[in-house]
């Protein structure tokens, strides 16, 4: 019980409640000192969200150090494992080392995959026949809108993880460039998830993931909770790219050079420069409708008050909003994707035996991506009734991207070309990510072209463009990543034969679910509601959807049970069950708390599989293959 | 701020990434404030409210001058010379907070509300987060003031008193680019 | 080398062939019914052999590997050794490159053709609001929430929305266009095809989203002039008819019984039912008559006194579409409910 009192994750939330109460006392007490009736839910809420999301960063410890230095005390310049407590309350208190903030990072994005994939579970029921069965409008639209947001955080949350635990390890670095940052970043999504999910009990909101305006401006009260949770993950997002950066910059071990560098710390560079910047964007256009619905401040209303008429002050203007969101939420896919197919490229030379094809072309795809991503939000619009002209410059930036994409296509497959390939679990993930993720980015092109984007915008074909992409370019390879280096990790094998069944319980569902949504939306079938027109005659495919989306639930669960289980029962590992030549594979699993016990030295390619005599790094060279004694 | 036990070597080496850290946010943070340019381009095209030119051009004179002054604090302890410092951080703090009082006691005092349309939105929006990070600096000088009283700092190693500084030129600049674009820019409208 | 390299070609020819094949089986479209449709499908018809042939290309070369250079896991062999072909990235850099630009390149073509002017354009002013649609007919001064459209003849849609953000997307005539609070969008659509048709809401707009849908009608030209004499003449007889009669049609078509039943059955905003001359219980906890006043300032200056237990989801700018008579009408016919 003392134990459980001492995690930081209860203190926080302990920490968090009190002071989102007293926050909301504040507002109440500064109302009544301005004359105003007591209670107001809206700005009580506001205030106590944004108080108690601080107060719950006190409460877990992430400020302890920096208020030390504020007070001018000195704290050392590392900390090492917590003394006298036992290991896994490591795992829910605040910790410096970037393996354990890795793993914090991706079993919360885990969670929140399951929360998101839950809602959706109860609204595919709801959608499995036309009318309305046990949800109501209201109560559709906020799973629907919680669903999407959860989701991407998620994503958010998952990408995060994978860089912080395989960035420095990739690199030779003892640790990430700031230890504490990185906690803090990590900490902080811990209350934003507690705001956006309790965003959905206080009144829930019906504006979908994209919060636009006017419609945001009159939501019920749970929009406000949703905007100050997107608000703190955004804040994680940017400190945790801003730490890779400069790891990446300043840590790097002796001889790696930029291109000598493992494939995906090149896509985690170009993941966090987007991130870095372009989050600014939705966190600001979030503060905006925030503030507009709070103070009145019209941003994007487009009616004026009498006095503003007498002025002579112009209206605001609802696609404002859509611009600066989507100046972020376009770049934003590419966060979510370019981790993932980095680690394809990673996984696909280890498991054909074989030079990854064209290496700087890939990496350079990657940048490419990143910065072209920048310059085409506006295909989001094209029905919006943004500036008319603005349609053409975006639809050719939109169908550029392509080009890099492909490029990181063809390269694969020619790295599987005469391979010697073998199709142990996490490899079967990366084909299927391949797979998936072509039928996603293939769907895109003709979104891209404004003519045909007039029919397909806001149907299921887009659903069904996204959930291909972002499965094909996230889950997938997301999943095959946890496979890969769960041994790393865990020191223990998982069960192969469970892996398999994930997967091929999944790879087929998921087709279904994607293509049968893309031909509905065809058919005419909307996005973002809750009962369809039987006339349609989709009912069948509607149903094929929610099954095929409950067998992909089902999956996962396996998947979770076998990393559970194994972590107990698993097989004891090796230090490189998978043969691998990256930095990582050469130290001993689990690794070690402080990774690599001296700098290693990079003496050759880091993909030069059956060249005779090659290796990547050097370090001492007999601990590798040699099995590790139980814990 | 340089408060953690490690020899120069080692200082020096995270030095240099802090500074990293520190440019590559205010990158992160001008596309925030290019943000809020672009609304107020968006919003206002060639037009601007009627607002008060010589509050806006005295507060913009004085957090020019609280750079200048910055500068002179952190040079100041990069010779060593404990005194000029904290004598020209308490300079700039003053300045700073003339700045704040021209812009929330005054400016915000004026004719334009908050609630006048895409012209109270944005002058608020923008002055109010501005506002934000000079209050921010505000307290950063504030640590950096009382640190220094109790003797830290010194020539090798003010990273806290360099980090103070930057940031507080940063907010100065985005200032530079506010300004025009609130007081000088488009003509004022009398219906 | 020579022998795999020609399997998969002949393979990939086969897997675009037999998708292609597949694809030409499954609906992919409701009917067409506008010219614009005419240009999207064929566009989007070129995507989709597009499509079919990367897809087979990327796919048949990715599963002939799996199959053919196959290894048993644990075996240490390795692949042949070769780490790039610097004119063959170039190759499939620059071939996509041409293929989107010449989609790009198409798009604009396409964008022109479904965009410009037609002759002699009927011009219809629709308004969306929270959860209904209305139609005006500036020619003949008719006002319907039926989208009645005669075949054949260019229609220039004049757009707005009272509220949040509505689009306009009827599917089979395949454009799209949102309607945005405070300004005029303009689509074109050509009618080809006469029959019934459903323009159904595209963009979030609340709770009754799903059911923001209004019917279309596309009539031969005699009969779209039938329409519309017809409906002009009940207009002049409605004129005339009493003025609760009138407010009823005017709640209908205005879109007010999207929201305020008159039979006492709940909706988004107060029963009409028996409301007239009520003690109305306010949010800030006064009560007030439901007298004309009151009344008036509801439909002119909805967020000024909001009924207890409701949203302040009306639409604030009746006052501009409605004249005094019109209101009066309206207040006539809430009147009339509580015999
Ligand atoms: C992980 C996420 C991800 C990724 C990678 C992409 C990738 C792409 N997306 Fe997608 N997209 C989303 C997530 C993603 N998208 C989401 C979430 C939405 C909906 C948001 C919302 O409204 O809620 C959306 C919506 C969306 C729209 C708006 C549709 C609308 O609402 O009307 C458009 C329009 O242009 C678009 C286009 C594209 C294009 C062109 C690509 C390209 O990057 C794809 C490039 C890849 C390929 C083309 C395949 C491989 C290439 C080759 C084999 C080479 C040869 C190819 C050719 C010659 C064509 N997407
Ligand atoms: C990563 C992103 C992601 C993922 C994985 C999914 C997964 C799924 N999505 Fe989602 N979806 C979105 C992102 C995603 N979606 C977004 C952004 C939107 C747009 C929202 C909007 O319009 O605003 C959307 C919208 C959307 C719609 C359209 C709703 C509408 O427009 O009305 C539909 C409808 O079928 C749908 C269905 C599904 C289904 C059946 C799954 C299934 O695959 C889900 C399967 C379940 C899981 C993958 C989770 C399993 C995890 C566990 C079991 C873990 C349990 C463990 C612990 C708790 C530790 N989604
Ligand atoms: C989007 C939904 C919506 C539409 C459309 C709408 N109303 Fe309302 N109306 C409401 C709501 C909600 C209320 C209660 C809140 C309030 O008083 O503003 C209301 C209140 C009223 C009241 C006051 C009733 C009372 O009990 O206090 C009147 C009268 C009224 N509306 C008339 C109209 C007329 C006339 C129209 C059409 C020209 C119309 N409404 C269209 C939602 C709507
Ligand atoms: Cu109107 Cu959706
Ligand atoms: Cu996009």
């Amino acid at each position: 019980m003392k134990t459980f009192f001492s995690l930081g994750l209860i203190r926080g939330i302990v920490s968090q409640l009190i002071v989102t109460a007293i926050g909301m006392g504040i507002t109440v007490a500064v109302r009544v000192a301005m004359g105003l009736p007591a209670w107001k839910a809206e700005p009580a809420a506001v205030v106590g969200a944004l108080l108690g999301a601080i107060g719950f960063m006190f409460g877990v410890g992430a400020l302890t150090d920096w208020l030390k230095w504020m007070k001018g005390e000195e704290t050392p310049m590392r900390h090492g494992p917590p003394k006298d407590k036992p290991a896994w309350t490591r795992y829910f208190t605040v910790d410096y080392n970037h393996k354990i903030i890795g793993v914090q990072y991706t079993v919360t994005g885990i969670a929140l995959i399951g929360i998101a994939g839950s809602l959706a579970m109860i609204f595919r029921l709801e959608l499995s026949a036309p009318g309305l069965q046990f949800l109501t409008a209201d109560t559709y639209n906020t799973f629907m809108s919680a669903h999407g947001i959860v989701m991407i955080g998620g994503i958010l949350l998952g990408v995060a993880g994978a860089m912080n635990y395989l960035v420095p390890l990739m690199i030779g670095a003892s640790d990430m460039a700031f230890p504490r940052l990185n906690a803090f970043g990590f900490w902080v999504t811990v209350p934003a998830a507690l705001l956006i999910v309790s965003g959905m009990v206080f009144g829930g909101w019906d504006t979908g993931w994209t919060g636009y305006p006017p419609l945001s401006a009159r939501a019920p009260l749970g929009i406000q909770l949703f905007f100050l949770g997107v608000y703190f993950i955004g804040l994680s997002s940017i400190l945790g790219a801003l730490n890779l950066l400069v790891t990446v910059a300043r840590m790097r071990a002796p001889g790696m050079t930029l291109f000598r560098m493992p494939i995906f710390v090149w896509a985690s560079v170009a993941t966090s420069l987007i991130a870095l910047t372009a989050t600014q964007l939705i966190a600001l256009s979030f503060l905006m409708v925030l503030v507009q619905r709070l103070l009145g401040m019209g941003f994007f209303d487009p009616n004026l008050t009498p006095e503003a008429v007498a002025m002579g002050a112009p209206p605001g203007n609802p696609l404002l909003f859509q611009h600066l969101f989507w100046f972020y939420s376009h770049p934003a896919v590419y966060v979510f994707i370019l981790p993932g197919l980095g680690i394809i490229s990673e996984l696909l030379p280890v498991f054909a035996r074989k030079p990854l094809f064209g290496y700087k072309w890939i990496a350079m795809s990657s940048l490419t991506i990143a910065l072209v991503g920048f310059l085409v939000w506006a295909h989001h619009m094209f029905t919006a009734g943004m500036e008319e002209y603005l349609r053409l410059p975006f639809s050719y930036t939109t169908l550029l991207v392509a080009v890099p994409t492909g490029v990181k296509f063809f390269s694969w497959v020619a790295t599987l070309w005469k391979g010697r390939i073998s199709l142990e679990t996490p490899m079967l993930f990366v084909l299927g990510a391949i797979s998936v993720f072509l039928i996603g980015g293939l769907t895109g092109p003709p979104n891209g072209t404004v003519t045909t984007d007039l029919q397909l915008h806001d149907t299921y074909w887009i659903v069904g463009h996204f959930h291909a992409t972002m499965f094909g370019g996230f889950v997938f390879p997301f999943f095959a990543a946890i496979y890969y280096w769960y041994p790393k990790v865990t020191g223990r094998m998982f069960s192969e034969t469970l892996g398999k069944l994930h997967f091929w319980l999944m790879t087929p569902s998921f087709w279904v679910m994607s293509l049968v949504q893309q031909q509905i939306g065809l058919m005419g079938m909307r996005r973002r509601i809750a009962d369809y027109d039987p006339a349609l005659g989709i009912q069948a495919q509607q149903v094929a959807i929610t099954i095929a989306g409950y067998i992909i639930f089902a999956s996962v669960l396996v998947m979770i049970y076998n990393l559970v289980y194994s972590y107990r029962h698993g097989k004891i590992a090796v230090a490189n069950p998978w043969n691998s030549r990256s930095p990582e594979f050469q130290i001993p699993s689990p690794i070690p708390e402080h990774s690599y016990e001296q700098p290693f030295l990079v003496t050759g390619e880091p993909y030069d599989y059956g060249l005779e005599g090659s290796v990547y790094i050097s370090i001492k060279p007999d601990i590798a293959n040699a099995p590790v004694a139980a814990k | 701020m340089s408060a953690i036990t490690t020899s120069l070597a080692e200082y020096r080496h995270q030095l240099k990434s802090n500074r990293w850290g520190l440019w590559l946010f205010f990158l992160s943070e001008a596309f925030m404030f290019g943000g809020l340019l672009t609304s107020r381009f968006y919003l206002w095209g060639d037009t601007r409210p009627p607002l008060d030119q010589n509050l806006g051009f005295i507060v913009t004179v004085v957090l020019l001058l609280s750079s200048f002054f910055m500068n002179r604090a952190e040079t100041a302890i990069a010779h060593d010379d404990r005194k000029n410092f904290q004598l020209n951080l308490i300079i700039t703090a003053v300045l700073g907070i003339a700045f704040l009082v021209g812009v929330v006691g005054f400016e915000w005092q004026g004719e334009v509300r908050p609630t006048d349309g895409a012209y109270g939105a944005v002058l608020y929006g923008m002055t109010g987060m501005h506002a934000l990070h000079v209050l921010s600096g505000l307290i950063f000088i504030m640590i950096v003031f009382f640190n220094g009283r109790k003797g830290h700092y010194s020539a090798e190693r003010h990273w806290g008193v360099e980090a103070c500084a930057v940031w507080w030129h940063y907010v100065d600049l985005v200032w530079v680019f506010f300004y025009p674009a609130l007081y000088l820019m488009g003509t004022v409208i009398h219906p | 080398m020579k022998n795999h390299l020609l399997n998969v070609v002949v393979l990939v020819g086969i897997v675009t062939a037999a998708t292609l094949a597949l694809l030409k089986n499954i609906p992919l479209a409701p009917v067409q019914a506008s010219a614009e449709g005419a240009v999207t499908d064929w566009l989007f018809g070129l995507h989709i052999n597009v499509i079919a042939f990367l897809f087979a290309l990327i796919m048949v070369f990715m599963l002939y590997s799996v199959f053919v250079f196959r290894r048993e896991p644990g075996s240490l062999e390795t692949g042949e050794y070769f780490h790039g072909n610097t004119p063959l990235e170039i190759v499939w850099t620059i071939a996509p490159l041409i293929t989107v630009l010449y989609f790009g390149y198409l798009g604009a073509v396409t964008l022109k053709d479904i965009t410009s002017p037609g002759q002699n354009e009927l011009v219809v002013n629709v308004t969306g609001s929270q959860w209904a649609w209305k139609f005006e007919y500036p020619d003949s001064g008719l006002t319907s929430n039926t989208l009645v459209l005669p075949v054949g003849r260019t229609v220039k849609l004049e757009m707005t929305s009272l509220d949040v953000i509505h689009s306009f997307w009827v599917p089979e005539f395949r454009v799209k266009q949102d309607l945005l609070p405070g300004v005029t969008k303009t689509l074109r659509v050509t009618p080809t095809l006469p029959g019934e048709y459903k323009l159904r809401c595209a963009e979030i707009c609340g709770r009754d989203h799903a059911y923001m849908v209004a019917p279309v009608q596309v009539l031969s030209a005699s009969a779209y002039e039938a329409w519309v004499n017809s409906q002009v003449s009940e207009a002049q007889a409605a004129e005339s008819a009493p003025p609760a009669e009138r407010g009823k049609t005017l709640a209908q078509v205005q879109g007010c019984l999207a929201c305020h039943s008159a039979d006492g059955s709940p909706g988004n905003g107060p029963t009409w039912a028996g409301l007239y001359g009520e003690e109305i219980t306010l949010a800030d906890g006064t009560t007030v008559t439901a007298d004309d006043a009151y009344l008036k300032t509801a439909i002119v200056d909805p967020g000024a006194q909001i009924a207890e237990g409701f949203p302040n989801i009306m639409p604030p700018t009746y006052g501009d579409v409605l004249s005094e008579e019109q209101i009066a009408d309206i207040i006539a016919y809430i009147k009339s409910l509580n015999e």
